[in-house]
């Protein structure tokens, strides 16, 4: 991916440092997103071109600081240490400046060239603040650019800094720093107990200050590299540190100040919370608040939705006549159905599904842009915390009761790929709105006037699945170490940049489709394969004659060879089990993917299911299906988001199996009931 | 001194001391919230995170943890 010709550019920040859009504006739709090897973390690297020279941009997870406290600061030292990186590029938020240079303060003593960029210039604008770059940049040694992502100027200055790192290969001065460091009790005599060479890119000072901080992993290396009398006082050195990572982080804040002193103008400002966030912190308005924000949103991902939805719709009329004509000329009816009714019926079933991806990236991209997310995830922190998510998993699992797959888009902005991926298990369990139209629909029929009461406990069975789920997954995706009570920051609101959110929503959407056709396709050819018959008799397919040998098993579960196919097919789309039932009971031909994803039913439908299946059965039938993978549009999102085959294939078997054993205990259930 | 999670909104104290494991400490100390600086309670409700403002910057905080940051009131505004 890399060749010798590109600048490599790492991108340094906190959270909310507004690294993911300079990312998004930079690399635009060139990014590839994987994880960090053997790591639960995200990784996201991009390219672009710049007066002739290329450029590869690595976006380093998003951390406080660089501790040894998680896998994210882990990958972010250890790459700074790979040489990987020509330059790195430091950000931070223009608007809560002093806080957010503490970064640039633990990267002092780093030898790798850098440069700081002074984000959110605007906002700070807006607040009455002001910096003088020029003066930073006396002080530090190292190119500094004011900076705002809205403002299409803003990126000249950029290049042009980034340019003058690269080619200058400057580096940070951390003279005064080490000044302040040598007030520590116990730093001088450990730095000078440091060999040369211990991490490459990492200076004595850097080392010696995270020794005083205990970092274990640097204490390690430094005790690897000395030995005899040495390492002796150097232990001794070390374990009289104490509190050293308070005391050290007064250092850094005081260099901070000494910086910031002379080169940043503001003016008093009041300390006040503004309208919206104190409706939105209020004790007792600020969930329904959140709640109505996300409905709102869901409704608002629909505008942008309707357009493609209507594509998808015409997709989906061309297969009838176009079968027809095909059959016409001579095309075997057996190529004719692949062309038709997998492929473009596939196509369509995308495609209408696509319009809600990009619509809720869009919606949601933008309140997390704005600062709005921030907000979220400070309501919902508590309840959140007990499945070991963060608050802003509130919107994925409340966009699901819509659409699973929009669900799983929406966790795009959750920075924690373990949290993130436990998120879109756990709102797998929520019913979509294809369950939604079914399963009230079944449970009138069978059960008449109990169908609320059906509800309720599937509303009930929902929160304890969810349960669950979060102690079964969340033990390995989520670590102890991310699991404490929140300390989080809440953004000033900042402008959108319209030109990278639109630019990365439509990357992120031709993303899913390439990845939606390709799972979908597989999925619905094999189903197609599995239940084609030459003669039109369901009887004569594979998907009958496995369906049929297991039958005592499905059994077992409460479900016959006929609801078991309705189960199987409901894990495609959950309108597709009502067009299998229909097939089987009518014994209308081969079951198609038009009858799966479209949920064409006979006419006569209702009376053929009370006829044919006894009340327990369907009952089994209703859980189970309610409780199955969503659809296979959704595995193909999950598959996206997670960019992980084997956490996918773990959820989805998962789920196939908690919706059995769902579905035996209510068909027991139902057995003693009638 | 008192527990940082004692004080009412709206008044403004000095942090004396930050206690905890190393995770905390350190995971604080990134945020800004060290000792001497001067935090301003925006707001402190039963059973809701603090919310404090320092260093140009509104943190919410859990309250359990709150008790591990010791404070003194006074001082001026952040």
């Amino acid at each position: 991916m890399s060749d010798s010709n590109e600048t490599v550019i790492a991108l340094l920040g906190q959270p909310n440092s507004g690294k993911s859009t300079l990312f998004n504006a930079l690399t635009g739709m060139k990014q590839h997103v994987g994880n960090w090897p053997g790591k639960t973390v995200e990784k996201k690297e991009g390219n672009f071109e710049h007066n002739g020279r290329k450029y590869l941009v690595a976006d380093l997870p998003g951390t406080y600081s660089l501790s040894a406290n998680s896998d994210e600061e882990m990958i972010t030292r250890d790459y700074i240490a790979s040489g990987k990186a020509d330059v790195v590029c430091i950000l931070a938020d223009s608007s809560q400046l002093e806080r957010s240079l503490y970064m640039l303060a633990d990267y002092a003593g780093i030898t790798v060239p850098c440069f700081l960029v002074l984000n959110m210039s605007d906002v700070a604008k807006e607040q009455g603040k002001s910096v003088d770059a020029g003066e930073l940049e006396k002080k530090l040694g190292i190119p500094v650019v004011s900076f705002s992502a809205p403002d299409t100027k803003s990126y000249d200055i950029f290049y042009k800094t980034l340019e003058r790192a690269a080619d200058q290969k400057t580096v940070l001065d951390p003279k005064n720093l080490e000044k302040r460091y040598e007030s520590i009790d116990n730093y001088d005599r450990i730095r000078t107990l440091i060999p040369d060479n211990v991490i490459p890119g990492y200076s004595k000072t850097w080392l010696a200050a995270k020794a005083v901080e205990g970092d274990a992993p640097v204490i390690a290396k430094i005790r690897a590299a000395v030995s005899g009398e040495n390492a002796k006082a150097f232990d001794e050195a070390v374990s009289a540190t104490g509190k050293g990572v308070v005391v050290s982080g007064q250092c850094k804040f005081e260099w901070i100040d000494e910086l910031l002193s002379g080169t940043v103008n503001k003016k008093a400002s009041s300390v006040s919370l503004g309208k919206f966030d104190r409706l939105i912190t209020h004790h007792i308005w600020g969930k329904p608040v959140v709640v109505l924000i996300v409905i709102l949103g869901l409704i608002a991902s629909f505008i942008p939705a309707l357009p493609l939805m209507g594509v998808g719709q015409l997709v989906a009329k061309i297969p009838d006549p176009l079968n027809e004509a095909m059959l016409s000329a001579g095309c075997p009816a057996f190529i004719a159905a692949l062309v038709c009714d997998v492929f473009l019926r596939s196509v369509s079933f995308i495609v209408q599904m696509l319009g809600f991806v990009f619509g809720v990236t869009l919606v949601f991209g933008l309140l997390e842009e704005i600062g709005v997310m921030a907000r979220i995830s400070y309501v919902f922190d508590n309840t959140m915390a007990r499945f070991g998510l963060q608050g802003k998993s509130v919107m994925p699992f409340l966009i699901s009761f819509g659409c699973t797959m929009g669900g799983a888009a929406g966790t795009r902005v959750i920075d924690n790929w373990g949290q993130k991926v436990l998120t879109i298990a756990l709102a797998w369990a929520v019913p979509c709105g294809a369950a939604w139209a079914v399963i009230p629909m079944l449970s009138t029929l069978f059960f008449g006037a109990w169908m609320p009461v059906i509800i309720a406990v599937i509303l009930i069975v929902m929160i304890l699945h969810m349960w669950i789920t979060a102690k079964v997954f969340g033990g390995s995706l989520v670590k102890n170490t991310d699991r404490y009570g929140m300390i989080m920051e809440l953004p000033p609101y900042h402008k959108p940049k319209w030109g990278a959110l639109f630019r990365y929503v439509f990357g992120r959407t031709k993303d899913t489709f390439v990845r939606a056709l390709k799972v979908v396709l597989i999925v619905a050819l094999a189903f197609w394969l599995l239940s084609y018959t030459s003669t039109g008799d369901i009887t004569a397919s594979i998907l009958y004659k496995v369906g049929h040998f297991i039958e005592p098993v499905t059994k077992f579960f409460g479900m016959g060879w006929q609801t078991f196919m309705a189960f199987i097919a409901s894990s495609l789309g959950k309108e597709g089990a009502l067009g299998v039932l229909s097939t089987i009971f009518t014994g209308s031909g081969t079951i198609s993917v038009g009858s799966v994803v479209g949920g064409a039913a006979a006419e006569n439908i209702n009376e053929l299911l009370v006829a044919n299946v006894p009340k327990p059965e369907a009952l089994a039938l209703i859980f189970a299906m309610t409780f199955n993978m969503p659809c296979i549009v959704a595995l193909a999102a999950t598959y996206q988001e997670t960019h992980s085959a084997k956490w996918t294939a773990r959820i989805a078997l998962y789920y196939t199996g908690v919706a059995l054993v769902i579905a035996g205990i209510a068909y027991r259930i139902g057995l003693l009931i009638w | 001194m008192k527990k940082l999670s004692e004080i009412g909104k709206d008044s403004v104290a000095v942090i004396k001391t930050v206690n905890g494991d190393l995770r905390f400490m350190s995971r604080i100390t990134s945020i800004g919230l060290t000792p001497g600086c001067t935090v301003t309670v925006i707001k402190n409700e039963k059973n809701r995170p603090l919310l404090v403002y320092s260093r140009d910057t509104m943190i919410a905080l859990n309250r359990s943890e709150c008790d591990m940051i010791e404070v003194e009131i006074g001082g001026k505004t952040a």
